[in-house]
């Protein structure tokens, strides 16, 4: 059925169109893939994309060290529940780097969120199993998640008040000392908003801490209602740029944190996208989420929505009171999903 | 025979049984009282009973338990399909006509295509007739609400309602109610109340029990009896639906006005060109998405190309409070059947008013007239848009501007209202430059519902301006032009000229789309007034730039003032080292980016607001000397389109987090901040203490408390002292509130079961559903929501097959069915699948069979298979006859759990039971892999021991290899394994077996091979049939229909033909025992060689003695002597006998007087040993005290 394609041009967003391809059926056409570089890094500047089903099972995968397994895992959380079977993805390759969200950070705040639409259960979890840091990898990541056959509306519109913050300071190949200087320099911005921090350290030794040394500082807030908000920040890798302080790291990402407050919402900005995607897909219902502001990639991605499910969102601006001290804007983003129901999943 | 009647019962009024009632009846004998009174009689006799009567108990109630689902019917509902199926002649059209005039009061003649009718305040219905063709049975099956089975007794049960009943039961079972007709042809009562019943139960069986059936009696000037046409829409108009899954989770129109959009001149060139065509109907089910997919059950599936929403043509009168409908408001709505609207023939257009009609009509004539506007408007704005565009590039091609006004000539329509007739009319003009002037304010007032004279001067202000700059730009292009580069420049002109087209329509879009945003979600003025500052501000720099006269740039400058704010977020990303205006903009919209969005006016426009010229730009391209091209790495576009793939979200630069005000800002997200009114925990535990007002301390606490409060309010708040008591009543209706909430969930909770809970979180949620969405108008509701089910809606679509057009049929359903996601697409598909047990035939793997799944009717090619014990998916030659099995086919892609049945043919009617097979869809994908059996046989050519060589099973080496350690074996039943490949010949291979085998033996390998789906899938196309013989759709044919069609008749294997039987006699050696062994058996097993007898040789036979005659006399007289004897002595026996006998009596009777004798005497002497052993006993028991 070559009616209902849909064309779009350049590398950008490429797995926003591979995801809602795969989820909606529509086939996608990407056109001019760079296509003035020199380099265009694929063999041609032209992808055709015929989504089929959604196996799912155990898959292995060495991933690109260009990317971080968090790139491939953001995609990955939005297929994993509508497999045909439950997903176990074995992902190998840098767990931390800086252009794309941590495995720390989508195991704390992205779980949670697919949680809120019933996605839950035993076999639901990141494990990291092995740390790579940014040039060399050597990390790897075991994913699993059920499959569910619908998703249930939400209405996250009260983000609740920040009860305790957690977090982890990974370190890899360094001094076991890091880790602790980290904390320090991060607790002392934290506390004084509050007492309830608690920082894990996590050094790992041997074969579990991957090719480079590096380490890094993830921040959760978790709020009265169960949403958490997260930072995160990660010393530059070997040979590309200039090293950072551990103190100045922990200082800079506890700003990260108050940062992603001020914004606010119920689901965090590295999230907004999974939130929306699986607020699209739920049943015929009046869905409801408070976000902070959008960031370019949402936008597009509602753009893709559209594109590809024919959804709109409501969106509404909410401003802060005069006198209230609860940081920016906020947008609350509401839909009627679309009534997917998981044509992979097999009737017994 | 004469009934005597009985005596009637007397109450009785006074006496004592009358006291004695009358005191029951006073004290009143309730359930409680007997209770009371007896309670042992309600005793707990026995616990597992009192258990098994609970369990029961709990289990009738749970069984009445559905699963709940949250309820989306809107708040104004689609009429309710009502379906009137029947075999011919049984009065369906009557029934129907009957039921509009009762509910009209109007006579509709003819009944074609769909008729609604407004029925009550809260209610209107739509009647569709079905025919006899099983597709119409099968496509209105599907978006029935209600089914009125008519059936003539005087016949009884027909074939049709069957089938229609068993079609309904897979697609969901929608209300049915039977209407017997035809009841005045019995004469006799009691036949007729015995058909009656027959029928009834028989309808039971098939429906529910205690389903309804109405009975027609007569007719009366050929019409139904009034009473009974009231009685039978009564029950339809309080009737209460129950939601059918596949019609709750996919929009879908029953279409009742149908209008050929299609170009005349196109038309008149080429009749068989494909129509574009534009349907009308209430939508129903679900929300319907616009530019989603569409089935159109006996077409084929369709892309909308546009779709919008019209006033209701039938609407439902307002809520005043009345009891009933009054003339006006019964109104009737059949555009097919000539009614309520026009009737579309194909070169004339009839219109049919009743005359009762027309003061209403023209009273609501503004409104109309307002949906003759927008039924005008057959393209959305951006088409309109485009189009725009195109006719001003083709008319500034010439580089003249006697050229522009040149557009070309063709027909074209205007739609024209005819007040006389009522009516809208599509004349047919050639288009000049005035009228398409005209046309264009003309549709833009159109589109702008308040018409607002204002915006139209500017937009033509707007154009003239343009034409003029289009003028100017094509001559600079001319006079700069030389030879070489005059392609070139044409297609600069053309890439200007397109976007100075677009620009203003766009910024108008634009200007429009905002003003209703801002209208409908009641933002402020100020913002809007920002907006549109920024936006004369941007056209201010637009028109700097122009006069600079820069040709490059000038595409990106239009492309900014196109989109505005999305550019701003595009110019984060933008660099360009050439320009300093740029790199001002650059950094003003990367620095802003956050600051823009949180001021954005409308976020909803920064979002989707301008996607459509994003595309469009990509289109403009430069070229240099009519052979390069101008490669600009750095364009906006096309550096986010490049860009990283990342979902990182940089923070804004401008917070500073050292600044103490800046984390200020966020105290209050902490749980250390401070806390809303209602839930800060000071006051909650205040009034926790005023509420409880136990505790001494609390009261005193909280009275200091409240009295400081009050010194407090005093002080400060004493000129809003009226604003202070509103406060002050809200905070007690909220604690109040509160305060019930918590009595709520202490006490109701107790016995709220899961059930309760999801019941009540699925009525939360359609509250939701019903109020978000509430207070919108319906333009932009339609955006977030799609069309709601209820509204009348106009679907076009672009690509209809002409003899859709050219064949149409009001008769026969025109049903839209919406696709859900991926149900579009083609691909495999396993089902579970059951013989109909009324079908008399079972079904073969690999006949095409004809499938209603979905909203789809199609052909396809099954695989039958069943499932062995280890999992093994063995083709099926058959179905079997009385089970399930699967079936494996190509077709559309169908949500698991939808049911299908299967037919073999939709031509013709036969007598017998049509429906083929039932089933329902498990899964969507090739993961059952079907295998059929496949023997390899080979032959030994050598035998060693138990070991031998075997050829003619593989071909290769190569195939042997694959096989390796397969088992074989041999017919006869000797098993074997595949050990290793032969060099020669090629395919042989050496085997072992678990004994020797004979150069005689059979070998086979015993193996499954995997069966290929065959990809057919062809959608049954009976609407695009000539009128009349629409049941005549015929697809591929089986092999057996060809063959029989054809005159084809397989040539039997000789080996099967049957032959006389001939039998060779039997020859069986004798058998031999060696004479060893014969000697060794005992004798009873030794062969028995003894000769018959043979003749007795002459000297051992012995002679005869003949006597003499004296010898003769002597033996005589021995034998006469010897007879006396013996008689003599059997005498003398029997005389010795009796005398025995006699004395043996005697001797007898001696005895027994003996033994009697003796019995006497041991009597006595017993009797005498008794007396004395008691004698005994007595002095014994008298002697021991005395011994003591």
């Amino acid at each position: 059925m070559a009616s209902h394609g849909l064309t779009y041009e350049g590398c950008n967003f490429l797995r926003q169109r591979l995801v809602l391809s795969a989820l909606s059926g529509k086939r996608v056409k990407i056109k001019n893939i760079r296509s003035k570089d020199d380099e265009p890094g694929l063999r041609g500047t032209v992808l055709v994309y015929q989504p089929g089903l959604l196996y799912g099972g155990t898959v292995e995968h060495d991933c690109n060290p260009q990317r971080s397994i968090g790139y491939y895992l953001e995609a990955l959380l939005m297929l994993g529940p509508f497999m045909k079977s439950p997903l176990k993805a074995t992902l190998r390759g840098v767990t931390n780097d800086l252009t794309d969200p941590t495995v720390d950070l989508l195991k704390s705040t992205a779980l949670p969120v697919m949680k809120k639409f019933g996605i839950d259960g035993e076999g639901f979890d990141i494990k990291v199993v092995k740390r790579g840091m940014a040039p060399g990898g050597g990390g790897e990541v075991v994913f699993t998640c059920p499959v569910r056959k619908t998703v249930r509306p939400v209405q996250l519109t009260d983000p609740g008040k920040i009860k305790r913050i957690r977090g982890v300071a990974y370190s890899v190949r360094v001094s076991p000392q890091m880790g602790n200087r980290i904390v320090e320099s991060a607790r002392g911005i934290l506390n004084q908003f509050l007492p309830d921090i608690y920082i894990y350290t996590d050094h790992m030794k041997g074969a579990n801490s991957g090719k480079s040394p590096g380490f890094g500082l993830t921040l959760v807030a978790e709020t009265l209602n169960g949403y958490f908000l997260s930072a995160e920040m990660l010393s530059t890798p070997q040979g590309q740029g200039d090293p950072i302080l551990p103190e100045d790291l922990g200082r800079n990402c506890a700003k990260l944190l108050l940062e992603e407050i001020y914004r606010g919402g119920c689901v965090d900005s590295s999230n907004q996208s999974l939130a929306l995607l699986l607020m699209t897909l739920g049943q015929q219902d009046v869905s409801k989420v408070l976000l902070g502001p959008l960031s370019p990639y949402t936008i597009e991605f509602l753009r893709h929505i559209r594109d590809f499910f024919q959804i709109m969102f409501k969106i509404e601006v909410q401003k802060p009171l005069e006198d209230e001290r609860k940081g920016g804007d906020k947008v609350l983003m509401t839909c009627v999903g679309v009534g997917y129901s998981n044509i992979s999943k097999t009737l017994k | 025979m004469p009934f005597k009647k009985q005596k009637q019962h007397q109450q009785k009024h006074s006496g004592p049984k009358a006291e004695k009632k009358k005191l029951k009846k006073q004290n009143g004998s309730t359930e409680e009282d007997e209770r009371k009174r007896n309670p042992k009689a309600f005793a707990v006799q026995s616990a597992v009973r009192m258990a098994k009567t609970f369990h029961r108990a709990q289990d009738i109630k749970t069984k009445k338990h559905h699963v709940p689902v949250v309820d989306r019917t809107p708040l104004e509902p689609p009429p309710i399909v009502i379906v009137v199926v029947g075999p011919p002649k049984v009065g369906k059209s009557t029934l129907i006509r009957c039921l509009i005039k009762n509910f009209t009061r109007q006579k509709l003649t003819d009944i074609c295509g769909p008729v609604t009718i407004v029925s009550g305040k809260k209610r209107r219905l739509t009647f569709m007739e079905c025919n006899n063709d099983i597709n119409s049975m099968i496509d209105l099956a599907k978006v029935a609400d209600l089914v009125l089975m008519l059936i003539d007794a005087s016949f009884g049960f027909e074939m049709e309602t069957f089938e229609f009943l068993n079609i309904c039961q897979v697609h969901g079972f929608p209300r049915i109610m039977g209407v017997l007709t035809h009841l005045d042809a019995f004469k006799n009562n009691k036949t007729l109340r015995k058909t009656k019943k027959n029928l009834k139960h028989r309808f039971w069986t098939e429906v529910y029990q205690g389903a309804k059936l109405f009975y027609l009696s007569g007719m009366v000037y050929g019409e139904y009896q009034n009473q009974e046409v009231k009685n039978l829409g009564r029950f339809i108009s309080v009737m209460k639906f129950r939601p059918l899954v596949w019609q709750t989770s996919h929009p879908y129109i029953l279409a009742d006005r149908i209008e050929d959009l299609t170009d005349p001149e196109r038309l008149r060139t080429d009749p068989k060109c494909d129509r574009t065509v534009s349907l009308y109907g209430y939508l129903r089910g679900t929300h319907l998405k616009n530019k989603g997919q569409v089935h159109i059950p006996g077409v084929g599936d369709f892309q909308m190309s546009d779709v919008n929403f019209l006033p209701d043509p039938c609407p439902l009168p307002g809520t005043q409070k009345k009891r009933a409908l009054n003339e006006k408001e019964r109104l009737l709505y059949a555009p097919m059947a000539g009614v309520g609207g026009v009737v579309y023939d194909k070169d004339a257009v009839y219109i049919d008013l009743p005359a009762n009609h027309v003061k209403q009509l023209q009273e609501v004539r503004p409104t109309t007239e307002l949906v003759q506007s927008l039924i005008e408007t057959h393209v959305t704005l951006d088409a309109k848009m485009a189009a725009s565009k195109v006719s001003l590039f083709s008319g500034s091609a010439g580089l003249d501007p006697t050229d522009i006004s040149e557009v070309q000539e063709g027909l074209r329509e205007i739609h024209v209202w005819d007040a006389h007739t009522q009516t809208q009319r599509r004349k047919v003009v050639f288009t000049g430059l005035e009228e398409e002037e005209d046309d264009v304010s003309g549709s833009s007032s159109d589109e702008d519902d308040d018409g607002s004279d204002q915006e139209n001067q500017e937009e033509e202000d707007d154009l003239s301006t343009f034409l003029k700059e289009v003028r100017d730009k094509s001559e600079k292009a001319t006079k700069g032009s030389t030879p070489p580069v005059k392609k070139r420049k044409l297609e600069e002109m053309q890439g200007e000229e397109e976007v100075i087209a677009e620009a203003p329509a766009f910024a108008d879009s634009e200007d429009e789309l905002e003003r209703g945003e801002a209208d409908s979600e009641g933002e402020g003025e100020a913002e809007r007034a920002g907006d549109s500052g920024h936006c004369s501000k941007e056209s201010e720099e637009d028109s700097d730039d122009e006069e600079d006269g820069d040709e490059d740039d000038e595409s990106m400058e239009e492309e900014i003032g196109a989109d505005d704010s999305d550019e701003e977020e595009e110019q984060g990303k933008y660099h360009s080292g050439t320009f300093k205006w740029k790199e001002g903009l650059q950094q003003k919209a990367s620095a802003a980016f956050l600051r823009h969005q949180e001021a954005a006016p409308n976020l909803r426009k920064l979002v989707y607001g301008s996607v459509v010229e994003a595309e469009d730009s990509e289109e403009e391209e430069e070229e240099l000397g009519g052979l390069f091209r101008v490669n600009r790495p750095q364009k906006s576009k096309k550096v986010q389109a490049d860009a990283l793939d990342c979902s990182h979200f940089n923070p804004d630069i401008s917070h500073n987090w050292e600044l103490e005000e800046m984390l200020n800002s966020i105290r209050d997200c902490f749980v250390t901040g401070q806390w809303e009114e209602g839930q800060d925990a000071a006051t909650l535990l205040k009034e926790d203490g005023k509420s409880s007002g136990g505790g001494a301390f609390c009261s005193l606490y909280s009275e200091l408390k409240s009295e400081s409060d009050e010194d407090e309010t005093d002080d400060e708040d004493q000129q809003v002292k009226m604003d202070d008591e509103e406060v002050q009543k809200n905070k007690r209706l909220e604690k109040k509130r509160r305060l019930k909430e918590r009595f709520d969930t202490e006490y109701d909770d107790g016995d709220a079961t899961y059930f309760d809970d999801l019941k009540e979180e699925m009525q939360k949620q359609a509250e939701l559903n019903r109020a978000e969405f509430e207070d919108m108008d319906d333009e932009s509701r339609v955006q977030y929501e799609g069309f709601r089910p209820g509204m009348y809606v106009r679907l076009e679509i672009s690509s209809l097959p002409c003899e859709f057009v050219t064949n149409f049929d009001p008769h026969y359903p025109v049903i839209i069915g919406g696709l859900g996601t991926s149900e579009g697409n083609v691909g495999y598909l396993q089902m579970r699948l059951k013989k109909h047990r009324w079908y008399e035939r079972i079904l073969k793997t690999r006949d095409p069979l004809i499938l209603s799944l979905g909203w789809r009717r199609f052909q396809t090619i099954p695989l039958y298979h069943i499932e062995d014990h280890n999992g093994r998916h063995r083709l099926l030659k058959y179905t079997p006859q009385h089970m399930h099995c699967g079936a494996s086919i190509w077709g559309p892609i169908t949500p698991q759990g939808t049911g299908f049945l299967a037919v073999q043919s939709v031509s013709g009617v036969k007598a017998n039971f049509r429906i083929a097979a039932t089933g329902v869809v498990l899964d969507l994908d090739k993961s059952v892999t079907i295998v059929k059996k496949l023997k390899l046989i080979g032959y030994p050519y050598k035998i060693f021991q138990n070991t031998c060589f075997i050829k003619g099973m593989f071909n290769t080496v190569l195939e042997v290899a694959k096989f390796e350690g397969a088992s074989i074996r041999t017919v006869s039943g000797v098993r074997g394994q595949i050990k290793k490949a032969l060099s020669t010949p090629p395919g042989a291979f050496r085997a072992t077996f678990e004994d020797r085998l004979l150069m005689s033996d059979i070998v086979f390998l015993r193996s499954w091979y995997p069966v290929s789906i065959p990809q057919l899938y062809n959608p049954v196309t009976s609407l695009l049939l000539p009128v009349g013989q629409k049941d005549s759709w015929s697809g591929m044919r089986t092999v057996g229909q060809l063959k029989h069609d054809l005159g084809v008749r397989n040539k039997p294997s000789i080996d099967s033909l049957y032959k006389p039987i001939t039998r060779a006699p039997r020859h069986f050696n004798p058998l031999h025992i060696p004479k060893e062994l014969q000697k060794a058996l005992p004798f009873k097993s030794k062969p028995k060689l003894l000769q018959p007898k043979g003749k007795v040789p002459r000297d051992l036979k012995r002679a005869s003695v003949i006597r003499e005659p004296h010898e003769r006399k002597v033996a005589e007289l021995l034998r006469a002597l010897s007879t006396v004897h013996h008689y003599k002595k059997k005498v003398a026996q029997r005389a010795h006998h009796a005398k025995h006998k006699e004395f043996l009596q005697q001797k007898e009777k001696d005895e027994e007087a003996k033994m009697k004798r003796m019995k006497d005497a041991r009597k006595k002497l017993y009797r005498i040993m008794g007396q004395k052993d008691q004698k005994k006993q007595r002095s014994s028991l008298k002697g021991t005290p005395q011994d003591d």
